[in-house]
Order: C-alpha cells, then sequence, then structure tokens
C-alpha cells in the first residue's frame, strides 16, 4: 500500500491528439458491433447463436494488426482491451462446458467448474495486461493503477459496496429479480461463487478501468475518457446478452461505470472499484432469484 | 446472472426445434380475485375475493355457484400414500408414518416453530422424506431426505416503501402422474413475486410466473390428466382470475444439427471476418501517420 500523497498522477500525452483514439474505440465497437447484430438478420432467432465466440474471433482479428502495423501502433493499447474484455468472457463462459469436455465426470461440480473459468479469465487479462505493459510504446502504455491502495481508497470501496447495496434493495424487486435469499444454496455455493465473483470483477475492471480508460486517458481529457469507458462498459453489458432482458441494464451500467472510473480517478487505484464490483457480484448472485430463461 | 445465461445458452443440450408453450396460461374468471383453488380432474373449485364458491366441472371453461357445504382441503396436510405431513395446531411439523393404521403422529425432530397458525406445507410424491414449510414469519423452510430441516427461502421487500410480500400457498404432486413422467417441483405461491419452483427438494428456486399476475393467492396441483397428452396441470388463483400451468419441460435454446447450420455458421463467421477487417481499413485511414511508436 501507499498513500496518495507518494502516488504521481498520470501524465497525458498531451502532443497527441484525443481524436485518434476515439475514433479507434469508435470504429473498433462499429467493427464488433457489426459483427454481433448482422448475422441476426439471417439467423435463426431460436438457434444457438455463439455470439460470444464471435464477438472474440472479431476483437482478436481487430487487434492483432496493431500488434504488427506500425501505423496502427496507437490503436493498440485499445484494441488490447477490447481483446482482453471479449476473448476472455468468452473463457469465462465457455470454461465450464470446456471443463466438462476435458476431463469428464473428473471436472467437479459446476460451481467448481465456473470457479476455474474464473481464473482463467483472470490469468487471460492479466497476461493480455502485460502484453500491453510489454508492447505498447510508454507515452501510449495504460496505468493499470493496481499497485496503490490507500486507506482512504479501502473506505471508498467499503462505502461505495453499502451504498450501492442500498441502491439494489430501494429499487423494485421485479425490476431486478432480487426477490429472495436462498440459504441452503448460498452455503454450498459461496466457497466456489463468492472468489469466482470476485475473480470475474478483478478481470473487468482490469480490462475497462485498467486498460482501456489507461489508454484512453492517455490522449483524451479525464472527462471524455471515463465517459467513453463507460459506454463500452454499458454496450458491453447489451453485448452480453443482447435481445435478452438486460438491454434495459445498459444505461444503468454505463451509470455504474462512469462512477467506477471517476473513482479510479479521484483514488488513483484500481483497487476501490474492485472491491465495489466484486460486492455487487455476489450480491447479484446470491440476492436474485433467476427466472425461467435465466434471468 | 447473465454469466448464467450466458453458460446457459453455451451449454444447452438438444432440445427439439419448437417454440416453448406458454407457461401459464388463463383458465377463466378473468378480472375476479380468486383466493382459493382445488382441483381434480375436470372438477375445479375456487373461492372468489367476494367470498362466493364457484365450481366447474368442464376444466375451467364454465363455472357455477358451489353446492352448499363445499369445503376446500386443508392446506396445513399433505397425503402421499399411506404416508401423511401436517402442522399441529403449535405450528411444529409431525409426521404420521402409515395412516391407514392408524399409526401416532410424531413430532419430526428437528422441525422449526413455524408458529401457531402455520398451515402451508407440501411434499412432492418423486422425492421421498422432501417436505416444504412455511413459518407465519414468512420463512420457507424444507427438510432433506435425511431429515435435515433448514431455512430455504427468505424474500426480500419489494422495494423501499412495500414490504416483504406474503407466502399465501405452496403444493406439489402427491401422486404419480403419467408413467415415466416425474415432476419433483415445489411450487410457491406468493403476494407480490408470483410463482417461485423448486426441483431440488427446497435448496434452489427459481421464479416461474412469466405471463401470470404478481398476486397468486392459491395453488393447486392436479395429477389427473384431464386430456390426452397432459400429464398434470397445477392452477394458480390470482387477482386476476384462474390461470394453469401445464407441465413442461424447462426453455432451453434449441439445438440444431441440420446442414443449414453450417452455412449458417459460415455466414456468421464471413461477416464476422468483413467486419473486422473493414473496422481495420478504417483504422488505418483514420489513425495519423506520425505517431510516437
Amino acid at each position: 500500500m501507499a498513500t496518495e500523497a507518494r502516488v504521481p498522477r498520470l501524465q497525458r500525452y498531451r502532443a497527441a491528439p484525443w481524436w485518434p483514439a476515439a475514433t479507434t474505440l469508435v470504429i473498433a465497437e462499429l467493427g464488433l458491433g457489426a459483427a454481433l447484430l448482422v448475422p441476426i438478420t439471417f439467423s435463426d432467432p431460436n438457434g444457438v447463436d455463439p455470439y460470444l465466440a464471435r464477438l472474440s474471433v472479431a476483437s482478436v482479428l481487430i487487434a492483432m494488426p496493431s500488434l504488427f502495423v506500425r501505423r496502427l501502433a496507437p490503436a493498440r493499447p485499445i484494441l488490447l482491451a477490447l481483446a482482453a474484455v471479449a476473448a476472455t468472457y468468452t473463457l469465462l463462459s465457455a470454461g465450464p462446458q470446456i471443463l466438462v469436455d476435458l476431463l469428464g465426470s473428473h471436472s467437479g461440480s459446476f460451481d467448481a467448474q465456473v470457479l476455474w473459468a474464473s481464473v482463467a479469465q483472470a490469468v487471460g487479462t492479466s497476461l493480455i495486461a502485460l502484453a500491453a505493459r510489454r508492447l505498447v510504446v510508454p507515452e501510449w502504455r495504460p496505468s493499470l493503477r493496481l499497485r496503490h491502495l490507500s486507506l482512504r481508497g479501502l473506505g471508498a470501496g467499503v462505502l461505495g459496496s453499502a451504498v450501492l447495496i442500498g441502491l439494489g434493495l430501494a429499487l423494485p424487486a421485479n425490476l431486478l429479480g432480487r426477490v429472495a435469499l436462498q440459504p441452503v444454496a448460498f452455503g454450498r455455493d459461496v466457497p466456489w461463487l463468492g472468489p469466482a465473483n470476485a475473480l470475474q470483477a478483478f478481470s473487468q475492471e482490469v480490462q475497462f478501468r485498467g486498460l482501456l480508460l489507461g489508454a484512453l486517458e492517455r490522449t483524451m481529457s479525464p472527462r471524455w475518457a471515463n465517459v467513453s469507458q463507460a459506454a463500452v462498459f454499458g454496450l458491453a453489458h447489451l453485448a452480453i446478452s443482447y435481445g435478452g432482458p438486460e438491454a434495459p441494464f445498459v444505461p444503468i451500467t454505463f451509470l455504474v461505470g462512469l462512477a467506477f472510473g471517476w473513482l479510479v480517478r479521484r483514488t488513483n487505484s484500481l483497487w476501490p472499484a474492485v472491491i465495489i464490483h466484486a460486492v455487487a457480484d455476489i450480491a447479484l448472485q446470491f440476492g436474485i432469484v433467476q427466472g425461467l430463461y435465466g434471468f | 446472472m447473465a454469466f448464467c445465461a450466458v453458460a446457459t445458452t453455451f451449454l444447452a443440450g438438444s432440445a427439439p426445434a419448437r417454440a416453448a408453450d406458454a407457461w401459464w396460461t388463463p383458465v377463466g374468471l378473468q378480472g375476479t380475485a380468486v383466493t382459493r383453488v382445488s382441483a381434480i380432474g375436470d372438477t375445479i373449485t375456487v373461492r372468489t375475493g367476494s367470498g362466493a364458491t364457484l365450481r366447474s366441472t368442464d376444466a375451467g371453461r364454465t363455472f357455477a355457484a358451489a353446492p352448499a357445504g363445499t369445503t376446500f382441503p386443508p392446506t396445513g396436510v399433505v397425503a402421499i400414500g399411506s404416508q401423511r405431513w401436517e402442522i399441529d395446531s403449535a405450528g411444529r411439523v409431525v409426521h404420521v408414518a402409515n395412516a391407514s393404521q392408524s399409526s401416532a403422529a410424531v413430532l419430526d425432530p428437528g422441525s422449526p416453530d413455524l408458529g401457531a397458525g402455520a398451515d402451508l406445507i407440501a411434499s412432492p410424491e418423486s422425492l421421498p422424506g422432501v417436505v416444504v414449510a412455511v413459518g407465519t414469519d414468512g420463512v420457507v423452510w424444507r427438510r432433506g431426505q435425511d431429515g435435515d430441516w433448514k431455512e430455504a427461502l427468505l424474500l426480500l421487500p419489494a422495494s423501499l416503501v412495500q414490504g416483504v410480500p406474503q407466502v399465501t400457498s405452496v403444493t406439489a404432486f402427491t401422486q404419480p402422474l403419467e408413467e415415466h413422467v416425474v415432476d419433483d417441483s415445489v411450487y410457491l405461491g406468493t403476494d407480490g413475486y408470483a410463482v417461485l419452483i423448486s426441483t431440488d427438494g427446497g435448496d434452489d428456486w427459481i421464479r416461474a410466473g412469466p405471463g401470470l399476475p404478481d398476486s397468486v393467492f392459491s395453488l393447486s396441483a392436479d395429477p389427473i390428466a384431464t386430456s390426452p397428452g397432459h400429464v398434470g396441470v397445477v392452477y394458480a388463483g390470482t387477482s386476476n382470475g384462474l390461470w394453469e400451468h401445464e407441465l413442461q419441460a424447462f426453455p432451453a435454446p434449441p439445438a440444431y444439427h441440420d446442414a443449414q447450420l453450417v452455412w449458417r455458421w459460415i455466414g456468421i463467421g464471413a461477416i464476422t471476418l468483413v467486419a473486422s477487417i473493414a473496422a481495420l481499413l478504417g483504422m488505418t485511414r483514420l489513425v495519423p501517420r506520425r505517431h510516437p511508436a
């Protein structure tokens, strides 16, 4: 830990214009959006649509050339961030089935499979973050803000968690599906799914508030960098479950992304956002009773 | 949540490709509150919010006033074969091992104090020894097949200004359904959260009320098939009439294995490739040549 006063603030690379980063983000999002949405126009709506695999392939296809084409080097950190989001989420989602295919009856309970898939997501995210540190020139390199956690930041994480849970309880139950607690299921699942949710929160914070926000704020103003990463965070939740009832939550996740981005910048640490995100995910896991269609 | 939904998509089995039937469909008495329901075959007896007792002998198509003295079966007793589980006047769960031989009612060891006046209990025929009972404080308890009682469900407040919805009913199939059809479900009716289902004896619950009004006052599981192809029906008395749920598999994305699927996926792949290349070309054109790299 280090106090905030000892932590140097990230320096914006002011010599560079803001618009290449914004253009990169918009074009990449358009490309991913096209890859996600265009096939729906001719795909059977009742069929199994491998949209996550599709998004992963598209994000990697878009990011890979930036590693080799010199002209695309400024876009590299942003494209790596987007690839981290899509590819590792697919790893998380497909992880349990991959384990079953590989290990059969030795793959453990579904809870255990989810934990191992979450570990894989965190490892994948960390590797991409490491690649971003190694393969991006200092001027464009995103600051992940993982080294610092002040007492103030810790307090912000705890307070933010309480506020988020309070807001969740204040919203109508039927809107969120948080109709009941299930003590038996909680006792059985929390040893596996608690750490799994914490790892998923860590991964997403590294992806959005670490890699993406860190990359954008090198050339954009802090406010616009935050708005941009929050927009991608919101849109990513649309992509997670497009066509499902989660779509109305895009504005909510946008606002949550804004708040997380503000908090990360304010405390100069990723950890408060990780703490709040983890608490929120665990609360969602155990406070929301799923519906027939999984929501 | 979202992750589970996505995981479900990935883990989808090979269900046949067909549109799912509605989970709940209206039977009749729309616009009328139905506070009690009891169904056996085509005969359905209901009590309305105004206190009238009505009976239908044609599976709910028409209703008429029920004969005087018509009563509803008690909700604090459940009989499965010769066994009987019931909540006594003190709010404890007692077990009668063989009701046909007038066995004595024995307090089930470890059973919770549900509170005087508690009268909601259910036990699915397909899970011997499993019992779900509701306390007067709204806590839903479950008895596992090992005899262990645990709190299984605690309803949360509907919002800041609304309280915790009341559990109004609980039911399960207490007789065998058609051959090879097993329904492990325990159905829980609530005045606010519609219906919740547990298929593992009360450990895990899901919301299963799509289409149904939020206020459900009474449930009745009828194992008698009323028409060919029916294997059992759950009736729900709600704030807006009588509804029924015909047993069916849980919805799952159907999986296809036809030749068209290959072309569909090839098309999806091609679009992914084109979109990616277009994005790259766009970036190559728009990102400036001069940069610090």
